[in-house]
């Protein structure tokens, strides 16, 4: 796999990667920003923009960019987080260079207000979707919690309020003020001609007027504290734990990525035979979100509301044990063969290694080759783990519950 | 490009099949093994979720912690589902590890312990389950409505019902486990880089000795298409519609396949232009086309609020009415262009390749080459998806929905 890099005159980066053996090849703009870089009078503005941008510019309507993708045979959507807005494609290579076109056009939208209008409608279904998916609800809550009055505590969506309340000339302020070249990295993995494609998004994005961006990232070592909601329609408890880890930009977010998966992958992890293998709980997993200058790991429970207690004597014995006794060889060896063999799979599809490729440049703004990454997780020894647990004791953590009523 | 695959049958009547890749790393496999959720008795609904853990917990003289230790070890990710025919255990994993895998499911399929202390595990683990299902009211709308729609015990929940899973003993389910884990009646297929001489030779050796038993013999009961609402205080109703169509083997399977492209392939079709770009309903808007060996359907689901339930329906109704008078060459040609897509795009993951070959098998007793799915894709053309929705109107229908509020289906 060979590795290219351009940047264009207005501070636009492109990221390739070229595997001339892929049967595809993907693209995505990564917009570095979120629910973060948001403030409480438009929370909800960077999903809602995400929407917008399918609703096309001046010269396509809303149906000719879905007709347009559709004619290609284009696998595409787009995703927001707290801290980044992703829009991809991925089509035979053949159609590639049609595709780039496009989401190159598609980047600058016209933002109509009547779009605006009937997406809103969408907008509030999806709210209302997530609402009776209570595994994404309580991360949601516990998130507000834990980040507290960190701008990390946004919510992705918004909330009805504030999403019935947003105006569309707030929608285009805030587009002028984040959408610029310098806050996008247009990435590219799978089968094409790298000379090819960056000409065409040096066509369709290089008169971009540059503008300079920027985000506040300072660390947030979260609240800790408690609170729990009962829901009428709920049967389960819903629980979800934050405790601070490591940022991206960290090294040892490699360590903190094993220790999630001893502790909490759906296999053989600590939870696993603490609280699943004894049907204590339906599901306990843990992941380390390393987002850009702040981290956390998350937990997630259900179970029983009866057990709630239970569960939660098991979960602080397990977090204590972490602290008192070294992890064993066996242990971080297993993490480590699971967290390599998930490398392997996710890059040997074009889409995979997008993903990959994109958020190594957005975080670190450098290319990480596959070998590299292997060797970094290869590298993490037990004393690191320990090291990482110091650091960012678990026991210190934020709790929010969701459960039923009755 | 023309694709190799792989087949081979060991000498009690197992089937191997095996799509090598050449530009991979990994593979992966599976086994369908034919003992899903149909084939149990009658009050045994949910046994394949337990039977599915449980195998897990301990096999071949190790015990659960030894086995899942190797298995983790190896870096395997693992997956069981429960279907309507089938228990499906499959994996992924570095090809370097594919053998040392397969020896380790072989012991889970052929010589698991079986502890009577560890059933009560899974059974709970089972339960547990059931109950969750209460909080995910749109994977509830869809267990029902193939509960609804295919005639029983073809349907049957996958994940169980609370009175057959509380008097559900660990007797029963070595039983089941005897009875229905005929090796001779399972499939394995595998995806990747892998050397399928040594393979065959392996599997030989571990699974000749399973000798073949008395296949089940299901008799569907008949069922009848109608209205089913189940009330739940949640923020949307979800609403699951599912009309009948021709299964795989038949001869428009394509025509069917095309015309559910037409209607949902993209964001262009006809479902998601209307429900949700023009109207404003929904966030989720799809449709789907859904096979067993006996029946067919095309199932739809669609998640909005109380007040807009039944415009969202009649919306939706109204389209697969009309889809049937007038299908354009652009849209025929957006959909077939979809369905070829997304097949190589597919076809680039080991897992997706050996699921589908053994889907496949199981279906039409081969394997169909991408080669021969894209020219059958190919000679579709608006007369023969027309012909065929004229010949299988979308009339009858099941429909089940659950939230606050119900609809008029005038069914």
């Amino acid at each position: 796999m060979k590795f290219e890099h351009k940047k264009l005159n207005n501070g636009l980066n492109i990221v390739a990667e070229v595997n001339k053996e892929a049967q595809s090849a993907a693209i995505g703009f990564f917009t570095k920003t979120g629910a973060r870089d948001e403030t409480d009078n438009i929370n909800g503005v960077s999903h809602f923009l995400e929407h917008m941008l399918f609703k096309g510019t001046d010269g396509l309507s809303a149906l000719d960019v879905n007709l347009y993708f559709d004619n290609l045979g284009a696998v595409y959507n787009a995703f927001t987080s707290e801290e980044n807005t992703v829009y991809y494609a991925a089509t035979l290579p053949e159609q590639f260079a049609e595709v780039t076109k496009l989401w190159c056009k598609l980047l600058r939208p016209s933002l109509r207000d009547d779009d605006f209008n009937m997406e809103k409608n969408v907008i509030l279904e999806e709210i209302a979707m997530y609402k009776d998916l209570p595994q994404f609800d309580v991360m949601d809550k516990c998130r507000a919690l834990h980040f507290g009055v960190h701008p990390c505590a946004k919510s992705v969506l918004g909330t009805v309020e504030s999403i019935k309340a947003l105006k569309s000339e707030q929608m285009r302020e805030y587009f002028d003020r984040r959408y610029a070249p310098d806050n996008i990295t247009a990435t590219v993995a799978g089968n094409f001609d790298f000379e090819e494609i960056c000409d065409l998004i040096e066509a369709g994005c290089g008169k971009w007027p540059p503008k300079q961006t920027s985000r506040k990232t300072e660390y947030f070592a979260g609240t800790a504290k408690k609170d729990s909601e009962k829901k009428n329609n709920l049967n389960r408890l819903h629980i979800c734990l934050a405790s601070p880890t490591v940022s991206y930009q960290d090294e040892k977010c490699y360590a903190a990525m094993l220790l999630a998966k001893i502790i909490g992958d759906d296999s053989g992890s600590r939870f696993f035979w603490e609280l699943i293998d004894t049907a204590i709980a339906e599901t306990a997993v843990m992941q380390c979100e390393a987002m850009d200058g702040v981290g956390a790991f998350y937990s997630y429970i259900n179970t029983d509301a009866k057990n709630g207690e239970k569960v939660m004597q098991i979960v602080e014995s397990v977090f204590q044990s972490l602290q008192k006794e070294k992890i064993s060889v066996k242990e971080l060896q297993t993490a480590k063969n699971k967290v390599l063999s998930s490398i392997t799979l996710k890059n040997e599809v074009p889409m995979g290694r997008l993903i990959e490729l994109g958020f190594n440049w957005v975080y670190l703004g450098k290319y990480r080759p596959i070998e590299d990454e292997i060797q970094k997780i290869k590298d993490v020894s037990i004393d690191d783990l320990t090291a990482l647990l110091a650091d960012f004791p678990l026991t210190q953590y934020t709790q929010f519950s969701l459960g039923p009523k009755k | 490009m023309t694709e190799k695959i792989d087949i081979h049958k060991l000498s009690n009547g197992m089937v191997v099949l095996g799509i090598p890749m050449a530009q991979v790393q990994s593979a992966a496999f599976g086994f369908l093994l034919p003992a899903g959720a149909a084939v149990m008795p009658e009050d045994c609904c949910g046994a394949p979720a337990v039977i599915e853990d449980w195998i897990f917990r301990g096999a071949g003289g190790r015990t659960s912690r030894e086995l899942t230790d190797l298995l983790d070890g190896l870096g395997l990710h693992r997956n069981a589902s429960i279907k309507s025919k089938h228990i499906e255990l499959s994996a992924a994993t570095e090809a370097n590890n594919l053998l040392s895998a397969i020896e380790l499911y072989a012991d889970v399929i052929l010589k698991p312990t079986l502890d009577e202390s560890q059933f009560e595990y899974s059974k709970q683990l089972a339960l547990h389950g059931l109950a969750g299902l209460e909080d995910d009211p749109r994977q509830k709308t869809s267990l029902l409505l193939a509960e609804h729609f295919y005639p029983d015990p073809l349907g049957r929940s996958t994940v169980g019902k609370l009175e057959d899973l509380q008097n559900l003993g660990a007797e029963k389910c070595r039983r089941l486990i005897s009875e229905d884990f005929n090796i001779a009646d399972t499939i394995f297929a595998v995806a990747g880089k892998y050397d399928f001489a040594e393979l065959c030779s392996l599997l030989e050796k571990l699974f000749a000795s399973a000798q073949p038993k008395k296949a089940i013999d299901i008799n569907a009961k008949k069922q009848i298409l109608a209205y089913h609402h189940h009330p739940h205080d949640g923020a949307q109703v979800h609403i699951g519609i599912m009309f009948p169509t021709v299964t795989a083997q038949d001869p428009d399977y394509y025509n069917a396949r095309a015309a559910v492209a037409v209607l949902s392939g993209g964001m262009s079709g006809r479902l998601f232009t209307e429900v949700r770009e023009k109207r404003g309903l929904c966030y989720a808007i799809g449709a789907s086309y859904n096979s067993l060996k006996e029946m067919a359907g095309i199932k739809c689901y669609a998640g909005t609020t109380p007040d807009k339930a039944q415009q969202t329906f009649d919306v939706i109704m109204g389209e697969f009415k009309k889809v049937g008078d007038q299908i354009s060459e652009d849209e025929l040609h957006r959909a077939k262009i979809g369905l070829k897509s997304s097949l190589i795009m597919q076809s680039e993951s080991t897992s997706a390749r050996a699921g589908a070959a053994g889907a496949d098998y199981y279906m039409l007793g081969r394997v169909r080459s991408l080669e021969e799915i894209k020219q059958q894709i190919e000679k579709v053309t608006v007369k023969t998806v027309l012909d065929f929705l004229n010949k299988n109107p979308f009339e009858k229908f099941c429909s089940v929905t659950i939230g606050s509020a119900g609809i008029k289906t005038e069914q």
